[in-house]
């Protein structure tokens, strides 16, 4: 008779305590899988927050002169544009900035009034991250216009625009957005470049942080000191706010893991444990009568740690479906900020299927080395 | 040949030691049906599960056959009752959530071809068991559970059999049927060694010995 066919036939026998240590699994998994869909709703919701509120990184030319680059809003002096490949090439450079977008800004008379005329390069993201680019995704031969200048000027999408002495068509008037972008007229980097005649030339590079830090953990000390490695020619500056803002919501949803997750495994292998082992002394005379066979301590232990990794694949596979439906069902009245994001994980069922029975034969190994060393004399005796 | 030289079985109590064997001298032959009576306590079960591997003894030897049964490994003793051993015991215990014949089967090493089902459903034919074999333990009486017993341990045909106390649960007609079981084993050459309060046995028995404090009573 096999070792599967025994530990099938006792699961069925002794009903109470597979389900007892069925519902500890299934419990551990439930709530594993719950915690991480929302987690994971949690850093794509992040992720979506901060692309909405912007770049929090702005590196500039080394040369600039501070008084003059906050009066203006941007650097008078340019690099060349070369600085955002050598950047983005380095090694590990992505583990501290990503989106980066080189940009050439200048002041520029249309219509009779200063508008900021903004060339943007393509986002450059880390490249196995496949994450979206940020940013305004600009055509060469177009240009998207800040509200103002779109107002003062009365242009629609569609209507030509002839900067100093070529013509670009208008993609797109952006809504009236409280800032200096009001005033701004954004095309791609190259079109910007030809026309105020500074190729190859850029004043900013704007990127976001990847650290996460809070100001008290001092990250701009660490990008300035990685910036000096790769570009000695730039300097850094970190919109604090933001940067906070975006550090503290990931921080916070890190550690609410970081305290349930060990506190989750812990009371889990405990009760599995326990439930294996008051099973191990339910089944002594067994055990002792199956040594009495002849049957080695491999058997028996396989009995136990086998019996753990069935209850652990049944316990993953219901504490997946039910772990998702809670997370999708309740996790949006929990989690509003992440609500729109919740949806089932199906990569966590794999994960599941592999980590439950693992967890249920180590939460088993210590009644299962009882049940191999227990003296089966003994226990034949006292019956 | 089964040899105990000077076997020796101290347990360790709380209320201090007790010598369950004390010195115990024995040889029984191969094909001899050996009856051993003792009143509780006087160390029946210690010496059938010391004999039969289950429990290294404080002191003395345990050969079979030449060898040192507590010379050999865990794997190796475990490897010996599996293939020379059958124990019989009071309780039956039997497994309760397989049926009889499961629980025949339980014993033994698988065989290629079907060889030992076959053996298994014709032990339990000839023990009267072919229409139980679907049953679980508790819907089986006391006699055919212990019947149950004698055939998984008979099952992987051993050299000898360890009875403790094989009757103590049932009534006069099925102790009756219980030992001609165990007397037609030994009368196709199998070793018996049956430990039991009453005289049934005793009318199967080569020999009787009687075991006394720890000692067997000359």
């Amino acid at each position: 008779m096999s070792a599967l066919t025994l530990i099938f036939k006792e699961i069925v026998h002794r009903k109470l305590n597979a389900w007892l240590s069925l519902l500890a699994i299934m419990t551990v998994v439930t709530l594993g899988v719950a915690f991480f869909t929302t987690a994971e709703a949690s850093r794509r919701e992040t992720t979506r927050i901060t692309r909405d509120i912007g770049f929090n990184l702005r590196i500039i030319p080394q040369n600039t002169d501070l008084d003059t680059f906050w009066a203006a809003g941007f650097s008078d002096q340019t690099m060349g544009e070369d600085t955002l490949q050598r950047l983005t090439g380095h090694t590990n450079v992505f583990l501290s900035y990503n989106h980066l977008v080189a940009s050439l800004q200048q002041k520029f008379l249309l219509g009779g009034k200063e508008v900021i005329l903004t060339g943007l390069s393509p986002a450059i993201t880390a490249p196995a991250q496949r994450k979206q680019p940020m940013g305004y995704q600009i055509k060469s031969g177009t240009v998207l216009l800040g509200y103002q200048v779109a107002q003062r000027l009365r242009l629609k999408k569609g209507d030509p625009l002839e900067l100093n002495r070529e013509r670009f068509l208008v993609e797109r008037c952006l809504s009236e957005s409280g800032t200096d972008d009001d005033i701004r007229v954004f095309g791609l980097l190259s079109d910007v470049q030809r026309v105020l005649n500074l190729r190859g030339r850029i004043n900013e590079i704007k990127a976001i942080d990847c650290l996460c830090l809070t100001a008290d953990q001092n990250p701009l000390k660490i990008l300035r000191a990685e910036l000096a490695q790769v570009l000695p020619e730039a300097k850094v500056f970190q919109l604090r706010a933001l940067a906070d803002a975006r550090a503290r919501q990931r921080q916070m949803s890190e550690k609410y893991f970081a305290f349930l997750l060990p506190f989750l495994l812990i009371v889990g292998a405990a009760l599995v444990g326990l439930f294996a082992a008051l099973n191990v002394r339910q089944r002594r005379v067994e055990i002792g009568v199956l040594r009495a066979l002849g049957h080695g301590s491999a058997m028996i232990a396989t009995l136990v740690l086998g019996k753990a990794v069935l209850l652990g694949l049944l316990g993953a596979g219901l504490g997946y479906g039910i772990g998702s439906a809670l997370a999708c069902v309740v996790g949006p009245d929990i989690f509003p900020v992440t609500a729109q994001g919740i949806k089932a994980e199906p990569r966590l069922l794999g994960w599941a299927l592999v980590a439950a029975p693992a967890f249920a034969a180590m939460a088993s190994f210590i009644p299962a080395m009882l049940a191999v060393t227990q003296d089966p004399a003994r226990a034949l005796q006292e019956e | 040949m089964i040899q105990l030289e000077n076997l020796v079985k101290i347990y360790q109590t709380t209320q201090g030691p007790i010598h369950s064997l004390d010195g115990v001298n024995l040889a029984v032959k191969p094909g001899e049906f050996t009856v051993v009576h003792g009143r509780s306590g006087s160390g029946k079960t210690t010496l059938l599960l010391t004999l039969g591997g289950m429990l290294r003894p404080s002191a003395g030897r345990v050969t079979v056959d030449g060898q040192d049964v507590y010379a050999a490994s865990q794997r190796e003793r475990a490897q010996f009752r599996a293939r020379k051993i059958g124990f019989v015991f009071q309780m039956y215990h039997l497994v309760p959530y397989l049926n009889v014949l499961e629980n025949v089967l339980l014993a033994g090493k698988p065989e290629p071809g079907g060889v030992r089902l076959a053996r298994a459903r014709e032990l339990l034919t000839q023990l009267g068991l072919e229409t139980r074999l679907p049953h679980k333990p508790e819907e089986l009486s006391a006699g055919e559970r212990q019947r149950t017993a004698i055939a998984r341990a008979l099952l992987p045909q051993p050299k000898l059999v360890l009875a403790d106390e094989p009757t103590g649960n049932l009534d006069p007609e099925s102790e009756a049927e219980v030992f001609r079981h165990l007397a037609e084993f030994h009368r196709q050459g199998g070793t018996v060694i049956v430990a039991t309060h009453g005289p049934a046995a005793d009318e199967f028995a080569d020999r009787i010995i009687e075991l006394h404090a720890g000692g067997i009573k000359p």
